[in-house]
């Protein structure tokens, strides 16, 4: 476990060496503690970066998810995207009903590739970085240089100099004592909470083998418009180029790569993997592949196999599995089952891990203990980034080279004009 | 029936009364003299199929045992029969010159009945080593005349194939005829110590295996003129669904056949991804580059399968097992146990395409035939469950298999057109 614990966590540790944090709390009345679960809390002023589907959900998580949260700034690259993000946030017939704390003024509506400077100049507090994967390293390494707490969606980055980069602005956030949540959400779902636990304290024994599956059909797409530039259209249709998704492998796949990590306690070492793009070969799907399958390894010598697929029409598996000593686990869907001589059967209370996330987040702040995942989601992302490069070059791939590696996808430029698509990687051919 | 036939009916019934061991030791039978001495009867033997493979297979097997003779080959082509002839008969030969080699002109046959032919003759053991679109109706016509088998894997290309072939295997077991399969890691000794160390629990309960064949590209053969779409595909087979079943199937098999040995089981469902990523030229027919296959056993046990034809790639060839206590690999010709009881194989290293055959021929002397068939097929149909599976892009299930109408051949066995098929799309190919 000692890799995936942060600094944040560190300080939390040594406090509550003198005692269980109940006997903390009973002691001096902390005001940091009170905070946490006070009506009475400070105001948290979130601004928003990335106003696509994902930036306006998480936006609306995250003012669902704890009291007195205010969006106040929106930035993205188009127009279009921030009223559209607005609208949708401000519609009085919401399905859900009227969405209390959407106080975005004018001034605080920023377009172009420097918007999200510009935001994070404004007087927030908290940054939901949600913009496609691409700009992650940059907008996070601002983040943190402003000393904003972040939430992020996954992935951290599609390429490793971008990871390395994430990496390092994710210590100085833990030096700054900043709050940093990812968008990998299981790791704030009771059910996925309670069963690594049970995993960790060793109910199925000793790991020997681990499974995990993101197998699903197509996604969205846009179709090119007359008058957009390469770069709008790359943008626009963001999943299906590796300069900006990093593939669905690290796009999506992430997820259950992530579990896996966090059930061992570390990252791969290595991966072999095989993949292509076999079905959804028109152009408009860019230069992403359609299916990996990738055998990892760990340094303890456990094998996770992954595969994941993106085509229709074709059998959907998700989920992540574990074999141990002494019987296995798995989660998918909304299950989460161990099963031995004394099976176990997650029947909790069923939370919306989109929004816990965010309360988790900012309980973390408003407590004084901010949760930073920064490394681990990193390090998954890396993992998925690995396993990638493995299927594009059909080479074994190693940790080390990755961590070495001066594979750096992002364009010349960025800004609206010709953009080339890389070639469709070809194992053997790619490097 | 033949001498040989007649000589195995009266062992078996004799044994009935004793065990091997007893019985040789009470009147030093004939039988038992001749079983690995130069007195043995001879067995004479006919060669379907005269490529590469055939011409090795007939070689490995005339040096297997003593007493054997090529006496008949059949091919489709003039060409490959006299090349194979010429190599076996060459007085130049790297390796020495092979002795048993007792071919008639009127013993070779030409043609897709050429088979047909070949069997009519007084040969007592045919191997099986055309392309594996052939094999189960060649397989049926051996067993229907009464001989004993080599069979190259795999011993078919599509579920209908395989019901075929399991069914002329029935039929060759209460028949009492030989058959062994091309499937060498099962006379390795090195295998089978290790397999062996596995099922005696050496590593505990077998919880998890990977099976790799991440190989380069293998030969292609280009069109020539005058070429009809059926000469080209026969020729060039390696890349053409209906003759070769694709590379998980014909060269991948080899790995996913030591999990199924080692458990004792064949898979009952697979969920698989693959595609044609590299190799896309039309003269690689419609097969695809790579798989990528998860299979479960009826246990629970899943076994993870990869392989590959992409050249400049880094190669692996191997089967891996994960137990509660210890873990195997099987790489690199190393076959290595660790563990709470540690293991390395040190012991003999024998050629097994010639031991395959020496088992073979071994069997039939002592009456006691060995009878792979069935392994080989369900080996085989593990392969293609896994190909289906990729090839669809849905999870498919043993029972879906044995009950499939799938069925590659073509409508005719003539030379002339044969459109081919489309590179399979997952999600479309059914």
């Amino acid at each position: 476990m000692s890799k995936k614990m942060n600094q944040g966590k560190q300080t939390r540790r040594e406090f509550i060496k003198s005692g269980s944090i109940n006997t903390a709390a009973a002691l001096a009345g902390f005001s940091v503690l009170r905070n946490a679960y006070g009506q009475n809390t400070d105001t948290i002023r979130v601004g928003l970066v990335g106003c696509g589907g994902r930036g306006t959900g998480a936006a609306e998580d995250c003012l669902t998810s704890a009291p007195n949260v205010k969006l106040v700034a929106l930035a993205d690259v188009f127009e279009d995207q921030t009223e559209k993000c607005l609208k949708t946030l401000k519609d009085p017939d919401r399905e859900k009903g009227f969405l209390a704390g959407v106080e975005v003024e004018k001034d605080h509506i920023f377009i172009g590739f420097d918007a999200y400077r510009k935001l994070l100049e404004t007087d927030i507090d908290l940054v939901l970085l949600t913009t496609p994967p691409a700009f992650r390293p940059e907008h996070f390494a601002a983040a943190v240089a402003a000393g904003k707490n972040v939430f992020a969606e996954k992935p951290m980055g599609v390429d490793p100099v971008g990871v390395r980069k994430f990496m390092k602005a994710g210590k100085l956030s833990v030096q700054k004592g900043l709050a940093f949540v990812a968008g990998t959400q299981r790791r704030h779902d009771p059910a996925y909470v309670e069963l690594i636990k049970r995993v960790h304290d060793g109910q199925i024994g000793e790991i020997l083998a681990a499974r995990c599956f993101w197998c699903q059909h197509y996604l969205w797409k846009k179709d090119r418009q007359p008058g957009w530039s390469d770069m709008e259209w790359q943008l626009r249709n963001w999943n299906y180029f590796v300069w900006i998704s990093g593939d669905h492998i690290v796009e999506q796949h992430l997820h259950n790569l992530d579990v896996i990590n966090w059930a061992m306690g570390t990252h791969p070492v290595k991966a072999l993997g095989v993949g292509g793009r076999q079905v959804r070969t028109d152009p408009v799907y860019g230069n992403v592949y359609d299916h990996f399958a990738v055998d990892f390894e760990y340094e303890n010598g456990v094998h996770l196999v992954s595969m994941c697929r993106q085509q229709e029409n074709t059998d959907i598996r998700i989920g992540e599995f574990l074999v141990g000593t002494r019987g296995t686990a798995e989660s998918h869907g909304d299950r989460a089952i161990i099963r031995t001589d004394r099976s176990w059967k997650y029947r909790g209370e069923k939370v919306n891990p989109y929004v816990k996330e965010h309360t988790d987040l900012i309980n973390s702040i408003r407590n004084g203990n901010p949760i930073n995942e920064a490394q681990n989601v990193a390090e998954s992302t890396m993992t998925a980034i690995m396993g990638r490069q493995s299927a594009y070059t059909g080479k074994e791939v190693t940790w080390e080279e990755m961590m070495a590696s001066e594979l750096d996808l992002s364009p010349a430029r960025y800004e609206f004009g010709p953009l080339p698509i890389r070639p469709v990687a070809k194992p053997g051919q790619s490097a | 029936m033949n001498k040989a036939d007649r000589n195995k009916k009266s062992r078996r019934e004799f044994i009935k009364s004793g065990t091997l061991a007893a019985a040789g030791a009470l009147a030093g039978f004939s039988i038992v003299r001749n079983a690995y001495g130069q007195n043995a009867d001879p067995i004479r033997v006919g060669l379907i199929g005269c490529g590469g493979r055939g011409t090795g297979a007939a070689e490995n097997c005339l040096n297997a045992a003593p007493n054997v003779k090529l006496v008949a080959l059949a091919d489709l082509y003039q060409d490959n029969l006299d090349k194979c002839r010429k190599n076996l008969t060459d007085p130049n030969r790297e390796d020495g010159q092979l002795k048993g080699i007792e071919i008639d002109d009127d013993h070779c046959f030409v043609g897709f009945d050429s088979f047909k032919k070949l069997l009519a003759t007084d040969v007592n053991l045919v191997i099986l080593a055309t392309p594996p679109g052939f094999r189960p109706e060649h397989f049926e016509a051996v067993v229907a005349a009464g001989k004993h088998v080599f069979c190259e894997k795999p011993v078919a290309v599509d579920p209908v194939g395989i019901r075929r072939f399991m069914k002329a295997g029935e039929l060759s077991v209460q028949k009492g005829l030989a058959v062994v399969a091309g499937t060498q890691r099962r006379h390795d000794p090195a295998y089978q110590e290790t397999i062996k160390r596995l099922q005696e629990g050496q590593i505990g309960d077998i919880v998890s295996a990977r099976v790799f064949w991440n190989g380069g590209g293998l030969w292609k053969y280009e069109r020539k003129p005058g070429w009809s779409d059926m000469e080209w595909q026969t020729r060039n087979w390696y890349y053409f669904d209906w003759l070769c079943g694709d590379h998980i199937v014909e060269q991948h098999l080899h790995n996913l056949d030591v999990i199924n040995w080692a458990m004792d089981a064949h898979p009952v469902k697979a969920l698989g991804v693959g595609g044609r990523q590299v190799r896309t030229d039309p003269v690689y027919g419609n097969i695809w580059d790579h798989f990528a296959i998860d299979y479960e056993y009826e246990n629970g046990l899943h076994m993870i399968s990869m392989c590959r034809h992409w050249e400049n790639c880094d190669r692996l060839i191997g089967e891996f097992f994960a137990g509660s206590a210890g873990t195997c690999e099987i790489v690199n010709d190393r076959y290595i146990i660790r563990g709470q009881k540690s293991w390395r194989y040190r012991g003999e290293k024998v050629n097994p395409y010639v031991q395959e055959h020496k088992d073979l021929i071994d069997s039939i002397r002592s009456g006691k035939p060995l009878n792979e068939s069935r392994k080989v097929a369900e080996a085989t149909m593990t392969a293609i469950m896994g190909r289906q599976s990729a090839y669809t892009g849905k999870e498919i299930t043993w029972d879906e298999m044995m009950a499939s109408e799938l069925d590659y051949s073509p409508p005719k066995y003539e030379f002339g057109p044969l459109p081919v098929r489309p590179v399979p799309m997952p999600g479309q190919t059914s």
